[in-house]
This record gives C-alpha cells, structure tokens and sequence, in this order.
C-alpha cells in the first residue's frame, strides 16, 4: 500500500461498498425453508452501509474542493491501475441518496415471492456496484463497477419483471453495453496518452486532470464518454431502453434504475467530461443543451400522453433528467448546484412515485389510469401521501424539486437564456401531467365498483414512504446542508474549467458571455 | 558448441510419450478398466506439470536451445506446457464419461489426448520450422482421429473426415508457406543452430544463423517470397486456431465431435495455435513486424464481426460456442498486433479463454450426453430451476465469454485491448468492443433460456435434471474458480505471464 489512507486508518469508503457486497453473498445462506426471511434480513443488512454513510456525513469536511476520504492500493504498475477511492461533495450526496433508498426499495418488495434469496442477493449486489461507481477514482475500477452493476440490474428485470420482461432486460443491458463500449475504448486511449506524456499509463483520475490532451482528442474522448453517460441518463434520443425497463422492472428495480441507476449517467457527465476535456465540453455546450432541453419538453409532452401511470413516471424521468443535464452544462455555480441538488431530489420523488404506483398496482393489478377514479375517497391517505410527492416533483416551493428546478433555470439562465426560457415549459408540463393524472386517478366519484374495496395503505407501506417525505421536506426547507457540500466540489469543477480554457464563468451582474475571451 | 542433448528439453515430453505406452501395453496385456487408463494418465500429466514446472524455474531467465537447434527451453516454451498438461488433465476429466462409454477403445482415446497434448506442447516450444510441423501434426492428427472417435455417428464421421481434409490442406499450406521462407532466408531454424551450418554447407563457410538474426541482419531487397511465406504460415496456423476467413471447418466439427472431446478440441487448438503463431510471428519475422501486423489486424478485426454475426443465429450451443471461438480467436489476435509486446497478454487471454471454453463445453456434455454431437439451446430453457450449480457455472462462463467485469474474461480483454492500443491499433479495439457488445446477444440468450423461461414441451413436468460426474464436476469446479479468481485478481498471473516470453 503506497498511500496512507488519508484520514485515520480506517477505510471507510471500501467498507460501505463491501458491506452490500458481502450482505448479499450472506442471503445465499439463509436455509431454503426460511427464504420468508431473506426480504427484511436484507433491509436490516442494508442498513449497515446507511449507519456507515451516516459517520461519512458528519466527518465530512465542509468546505473543501477535493477529494476526502482517499484510499489507494496499486494493483498494477504496468497499466497504472489503481485501487482508488475518494469522496466529494457531488459523490457524497448520490451515496447517501443511494443508500436511503435501498432500505425502502427491498421494503417494498414483498411482492416478491419467487427466488426471494436470489433477489434479495441481486438488490445487494446492484447496491455494492452504484456505490462503487460513485466512490472509484480509477478509470478502470469506475468502469469495472459500471459493467457489473448491469448484471444483477439485468436479473433483477429479467427475473422478477413483468409480461415482457426478457425484452426489457435484454434491451436495457444491450444499450448500456454499447455505450460502455465507446467509453470503455475512450479509457483505453486515455491511458495511452497518459502513458506517452509521462512514460507510464495510467488510469488514475487525479493523475489524468494533469496531463495534457489535444483538442481533437478531447472532442472524441468527450463523445466516447458523454454516448455512454447519456445513454445511462438517459438523454435524448438515447432514451428508448428507459420506458420498457421501468415498466417491466418489479417496483424495487423501477425505484432504483430511477432513483440511483439514471444518476450514474449525470455524475459520469458531471465528474469525468467537465474536467477531464474542458475544451470540448465548453466547445459542445450547445449540443448538449439542446438534447437536454429536447429532453425536458419531450419527455413531459410524452408524459402527458401515457395511459399507464408508470409509462408516465418513467417518462417523466426523461423530463427531470434533461433539466440535471441542462444545469450541468450551463456551466455556472447554480447551474451545477442545482444539477447535483436535483439528482437528488428526482431520486426521492420519482423513487416514490415508483413506490406509490406499485402499492396501487399491488391492490389492483393494473396500471391504467383510465381504470382508477376516485380514489381519494377510498384510499386518503394514499391520495395524500401521492399528491404531496406529485407537488415535489412539479416544483412547489417548500419542498425539495423546488430548489434544484429554480438552480438550474437561474444557472442555466445566465449562460444559455434561450434554452432556460425553452425548459421553463417543462416546469409547467409537469404540472399538466402529474396533477391531471392526479385528478383522473383520485378526483370525482369512484366509478368502477373494483375501485370501492381498496384498503387504504397499511403500517408497513407508510413506514416506507416516511423517510422519503423526510427528506422532501428537510431539503425543501433547509437545503444549506447540502448545498454547502456540493458548493466546493462544483466551484473547483468551475475553476478547472476556466483555467484550462478561455471560458468565463458568468455571474449577475456581469454580460452573459458564452464566448468567452474571444469577446 | 554441440547440439546439447540435455534431458531437460524433452522431460515433460518423455514423461507424457511414456504414459501412452505403458497405457496401451498395460491395455493389450492385461485389459484393464477405465480406472486404470485414468491413474496412468493421471501419473503421466502430473510428472510432466512438474516437470514442465522445473523447466520453468530454470528457463525464465537462462533461455537455451536444445538439440541442434530444434527445440527452445524459455519462459515462452515452459508456459505453453504448464497450461497444456493441465489444460489436458482436465479435458481427459471433462470427457470421462465419454471414455468409459467407448468400452474397450477408451485407452486408445486417452492415448490420443495424451499425445494431442504432448503435440502441443512441441508446437510451444519448437525453435525450427519443421520440428513446428511436426508437432503440429502430431496434435492435428490426433484431434482428427478424436473428433471422429464416436464412429457410430454419421456426423461424427462427416465431422472427423472435414476436419481432416481441411487441416491437412492447411498443413500443406503451412508447409508451403516454411518452404518460401526457407528459400529468402536460407534457414528453417528460427534462432539458428549454434553447432550446425546452413544449407548443408560445412560449419566453416557459413553458419545456420537462423531466420531471426538473418532478418535483423541483412535487408531483404525482394521481400515478395519472405512476404508470401509469412502469409502461408499465417493462414496455416490461422486455420488451427479458426480465425475468419478459415474458421469455416469449426462448427461443423464443434458441433459434430463427441460433446465430451469438444471442449479439450477447442481449448487446446487455441493454446497450441497461438502459441506457435506468436513465436513465429514476434520471433522468426520480428523484424518485419510493421509488414504483417497490419494482415493480423485484418484478421482479427474479421474474425470478431464474422463469429459474432454468425454466432447470433444459431441453435445449437455447440455451433454457438464455435463461431464465438471465431470472435475470441480475433480478440486474441488484437495482441499480437503489438508484436513481442503483447506475448503476455495473450498468453494471459489465451489461458482464460481455454478455461471458459472448456467449462462451457463441459456444460454441454453434461446436459446433452458426452457419446453425442447436437446440443440445441431449447435443452437450457429452465435450468436455473432443474440443476442452479449447472446454470450458475454455464451463467459465468457466458458472462464471462462477454467480457463482464469480475470475470476472467473481462480481464483478458482489458490486456488484449490495452496492448492494441499501445501499438497503435484503437480502430481495431473500437471494431471489438463493439463486437463485443453484439455478442452479448446470444451470451446473454443463453441466460435468457437458463433463469427466465420455462422448458415449452410438458410445461408441468420438469425434465429429470441433468447428472454431472466426478470428472465433469472436478473441470468445472477448477475453471470456474480460474474464471472467476482471475477475473477478480488478474494481477498474480499478469505477474507472472511477463516472464513467459520467448527467447
């Protein structure tokens, strides 16, 4: 072990991703006949790495730009790879957000009843991959977390999925192997050049922020890696995998492939493209812009017109999610902030949402809008606890969609005002598909005699959603925690930026000036 | 000089040779059961690993040449047989079922694959053209006699004998393509002979300094014959290991060949075919490295696309795994584009490949019967349910095969790719990645049938779950393992494979 760990001995970040790992490899222990065990030994498992992201939380160190935390063990010389891990602020919310919905989503799996063990060993295991992708700063390691964090996904989907679960499964693994493919080649490269500049390769992130990479090599690593990041986001028209793994996955896997898994693609874009090709990424802020925006108004006119209630919180992903990208590439401290903040956020709502549907879908075996009405008078608190999920999702203020949606506009508004005022409709599709989905499914009279016996949810489904409604409310109405953490990180991202290109990072007050010095 | 006769050269060789004839006196005279075949062999493959082992302690680093000349004692020569004995080991335990079905010609068919193991062997550590073809043909030809040993079969024959006609056609090629290179170089020795002369002249005129050291040498001002010589040996050896265009033989003899030879038949075809190729290549024309790596990336770029297109459609595991043997031969070959460079990394492939190849195999034998040739996917449709062992092994060696990470394979590709791109070749690492990812498709089908469909005939009744035997379940057990402990610590091995390099 070359370096120290950076504070104290303990490895801290390697435990919290072992912790799953090793948790599911214990449920392949739980004895045949008492498989009825595995679902809440796994939720009491999960809720070891929780406790250990709860220490990293408060020993975190607020106000610092790099990286906390570190560990580091070379593996091997000859190809420069690392055992890396390190913590930021950007990384340290996607974690904790990953390991508070991992609890609720296994849960919230007692529909389950086929395999129980073998899927409560996939959701660990998937659970290990995420983590390590957000904590690994080795380009190698990243990637070997990437790809394997596809395989209990894929299970996950193809095993305990819906009617055409196959194909989902096969389609979403398909998509993101192909864009892991480029990247993956865009790795290699980077190695290489690494290698030729320094005399030996690497795949250290940290070691690659130093070396130099000529523009066009910047522009097609950029593309290697933004095709498979926005794949993963996913950004249009890359989106086509999202809808049919969200709707055949069981509620878990949809709550997790929205809350955490789309997240992987924006952290990638956010952590790997700004820094590593500046250059490129200040050249492509138009592309991405527009995609992001295509995003926004597509995925929320889509949305509008699903008949299936989580055909229409799928796509309202695809909305939320351009609004991330858009605020990634304004390229300015809010912009950023609130792109972080609204990963975040989208992972506790449309997580949620995911839930609330499968609760109701749990009831009635169905997902069609057309066949609910009413429902308010039936389920209340059902009723409730998904109208204040909708409101955070739309933006109301007070709660937390709202703080990540005005960021982005504001960040978004000062380099790219066009595109801010396009995205702006977005805010306001939601409001038109969630709320007009609300009132078909709870409003008016209950119409269909299936709809008259419903229970309203239980003890267990709302000890699941409380948390969810916690944190909604706590970053809502005080975001500063959060947005203390992510400030530096973002700032130093900024910083990269604008001394590596001629870039100017815009404020108020001063001329908007994409240009940059050529003005 | 002298032509150094020492017994350390052939040790590994002998102690295998030796086992087959005292198996098949011991057969004819007193006609004993498998049982005792299986302790000969057995004694026979583990004295020559620990021998092969000794060769390795003492040529890692003090290379020397053997008998004239004919064989090399390096890190190269003592890997190749420290993965093909147990390579061979193991194919005998993955097909045991097969030998004790065959009755009392079972000690011919693990004579066979003792010697197609000692032929293979040879191919590794050869330092003359022709002592290369002659352990070519000694493992060619017992694979041909293998590959038909089940005579029953009409496919079996029709397997055997276009195995046969098309190897031996690529023998002669091979041959050819020696004789070309002989005629521009003068030499068949690949290192030179330091006690002998070239061309049958006497010591004193001119000394066989052999082909590497003639073209580092002197500028071959027509390189046309050199040039065409290299490309017959190329698609000679190109056709052992079926690489596109020459791979036409593979499925058809995959498929056909008994299901408990196949494995052993692909794994070690790849093991011995590339280790001749790359000696041949880095070694012998090492100095015309810019001339033909552009031919093997060409190659490899067509063997990826044509065996991963063509693995898609089929409905036959066995024709499956054939054609993908097509895409990883172009997987491996992307290393050598590197030259001496890349020895370690497809050595490192090339020992991970023959370990999942020889697991899937096996797999294959188990669940459609080691006697026959067919093996159809709908066999796999529930097996996670019937046999989860089976299932679980058969998901690793596809996830594996595909290049998913924590799998051996995944590694693999990383040092195949890693050194292609050192060479300068990422177009051909972008072609097989993505070929890559196509092939997951029918990786992943397999899947798809084992944990997430129900068999379709009977749909109540589950099919008695398939019976794996000590044999079949000792070669899994250890490839598994190997798969996934160098998938998760590849470092060890990289370690060690960078000694393996020829002299």
């Amino acid at each position: 072990m070359d370096v120290p760990f950076a504070s104290g001995d303990f490895p801290i970040l390697s435990t919290i991703v072992l912790l799953p790992a090793i948790a599911g490899l214990v449920m392949f222990l739980v004895p045949k006949r008492r498989c009825d065990l595995a679902i809440p030994l796994a939720v009491a498992l999960s809720l070891l790495p929780l406790g250990a992201v709860w220490y990293l939380l408060v020993e975190f160190e607020v106000g610092t730009a790099g990286f906390q935390f570190e560990e580091q063990v070379h593996w091997y010389r000859d190809w420069g790879v690392s055992y890396h891990l390190g913590v930021d602020g950007i990384s340290l919310l996607l974690v904790a957000l990953t390991v508070v919905l991992f609890p609720i989503a296994l849960a919230a799996s007692t529909s389950i009843t086929d395999r129980v063990r073998q899927y409560a060993a996939m959701m660990l295991f998937l659970e290990a991959g995420i983590l390590g992708v957000f904590l690994s700063l080795d380009l190698l390691v990243f990637f070997v977390f990437w790809e394997a964090m596809l395989v209990p996904m894929y299970f996950i989907i193809g095993i305990w999925g819906g009617g055409r679960r196959v194909y989902a499964a096969v389609k979403f693994f398909l998509f993101t192997a192909f864009g892991s493919a480029l990247m993956f080649a865009g790795i290699l490269a980077l190695a290489f050049i690494a290698g030729d500049q320094t005399g030996s390769p690497t795949f250290d992130f940290v070691e690659l922020l130093g070396i130099d990479i000529t523009r066009t090599a910047q522009f097609w690593l950029f593309a290697g890696f933004a095709l498979s990041f926005g794949i993963k986001v996913p950004l249009f028209p890359f989106h086509t995998w999202l809808p049919d793994a969200h709707v055949e996955a069981p509620t878990a896997g949809s709550v997790i492939l929205a809350g955490v898994l789309l997240k992987l693609g924006t952290y990638g874009l956010l952590r790997f493209n700004l820094t590593l090709f500046p250059e490129a990424t200040v050249d492509l802020v138009p592309v991405m812009a527009v995609l992001a925006v295509i995003g926004i108004v597509y995925g929320a006119v889509v949305a509008i017109m699903q008949s299936d209630i989580k055909r229409l919180v799928a796509y309202s992903s695809v909305s939320h999610l351009g609004f991330v990208v858009l605020g990634i590439f304004a390229l300015t401290t809010q912009g950023l902030q609130g792109g972080v903040i609204q990963m975040v956020n989208h992972g506790l709502t449309t997580g949620a949402l995911f839930l609330l549907v499968g609760m109701i879908y749990e009831r009635r075996h169905t997902r069609e809008i057309a066949d609910f009405g009413g429902l308010q008078r039936v389920m209340p608190v059902f009723a409730g606890a998904f109208l204040f999920i909708a409101f955070a999702s739309i933006g109301l203020p007070g709660l937390n969609g709202f703080i990540g949606e005005f960021l982005v506009l504001v960040g978004s508004y000062l380099s790219l005002p066009a595109y801010a005022v396009a995205a702006a409709f977005g805010v306001v599709l939601a409001a038109v598909y969630l709320l007009w989905a609300y009132q078909r499914m709870f409003t008016g009279p209950v119409d269909k005699p299936e709809n008259e016996g419903l229970r309203d949810i239980g003890l267990r489904e709302r000890l699941v959603l409380l948390p969810i409604a916690a944190l909604v409310v706590f970053l809502g109405v005080y975001p500063k925690p959060a947005l203390e953490r992510i400030e530096p990180a973002v700032q130093g991202i900024l910083d990269r930026i604008e001394a590596t290109t001629d870039y100017h990072v815009p404020e108020f007050g001063v001329e908007a000036d994409l240009a940059g010095g050529e003005g | 000089m002298g032509a150094n006769l020492d017994v350390v050269a052939v040790a590994p060789l002998i102690a295998v040779v030796g086992a087959v004839v005292v198996l098949l006196m011991v057969d004819v005279t007193w006609k004993p059961g498998p049982q005792v075949w299986g302790v000969i062999a057995g004694i026979g493959l583990a004295a020559a690993t620990g021998l092969a082992g000794w060769q390795w302690a003492l040529h890692q680093d003090a290379p020397e040449l053997y008998f004239s000349g004919m064989l090399v004692g390096d890190g190269f020569a003592a890997m190749g047989a420290l993965v093909v004995y147990p390579l061979t080991g193991l194919g005998l335990m993955a097909g045991w079922r097969l030998v004790t079905a065959l009755g009392r010609r079972g000690a011919e068919f693990v004579a066979l694959v003792l010697l197609a193991g000692a032929g293979a062997h040879l191919m590794a550590a050869s330092a003359n053209l022709v002592m290369l073809f002659i352990g070519l043909e000694v493992f060619s030809i017992s694979l041909y006699v293998l590959a038909g040993f089940t005579r029953e079969r009409a496919d079996a024959d029709e397997a055997a004998l276009k195995y046969f006609l098309l190897g031996a056609f690529a023998s002669a090629v091979f041959v050819y393509g020696v004789a070309l290179v002989f005629a521009a170089t003068g030499s068949t020795s690949i290192y030179g002979d330091p006690g002998g002369s070239a061309a049958g002249l006497p010591d004193a005129i001119l000394p066989d300094a052999g082909i590497q050291s003639f073209l580092e040498g002197t500028v071959v001002f027509r390189p046309g014959v050199l040039l065409v010589g290299a490309a017959l040996i190329i698609v000679g050896l190109g056709f052992k290991v079926s690489a596109a265009p020459f791979h036409v033989w593979s499925p058809d003899v995959y498929q056909g060949a008994p299901g408990g030879i196949t494995g052993f038949l692909a794994a070690a075809a790849k093991v011995a075919g590339f280790a001749a190729l790359a000696r041949v290549l880095t070694v012998a024309l090492g100095a015309y490295v810019a001339d033909w790596a552009p031919a093997i990336a060409a190659l490899s770029a067509l063997s990826v696309v044509v065996g991963t297109l063509l693995a898609i459609v089929q409905t036959d595991i066995k024709r499956m795994l054939a054609y993908s043997s097509v895409a990883h031969a172009g997987f491996i070959l992307t290393a050598l584009v590197a030259g001496g460079d890349g020895i370690p990394d497809m050595w490192f492939y090339v020992i991970t490949y023959a370990a999942q190849v020889l697991g899937a195999f096996t797999i294959a034998a188990v669940i459609s019967g080691a006697t026959r040739g067919r093996s159809p996917l709908q066999a796999y449709d529930g097996l996670g349910r019937r046999s989860p062992w089976l299932a679980a092994v058969m998901a690793l060696m596809m996830l594996s095969m595909a290049g998913i990470p924590l799998t051996a394979g995944f590694a693999g590709k990383v040092a195949v790719f890693r050194s292609a791109v050192d060479a300068g070749y990422l177009w051909l690492v972008i072609v097989a990645l993505l070929a890559a990812v196509a092939g997951l498709f029918f990786y992943l089908s397999v899947v798809v049938r084992m944990y997430m469909r129900q068999p379709a005939d009977a749909p109540g009744t589950m099919p008695a779950a398939p019976h794996a035997g000590w044999g079949a379940r000792i070669a899994l057990a250890v490839t598994s393992a190997a798969t996934l402990v160098f998938g998760i610590a590849p470092w060890p091995l990289l370690d060690v494979l960078r000694d393996a390099l020829p002299l």
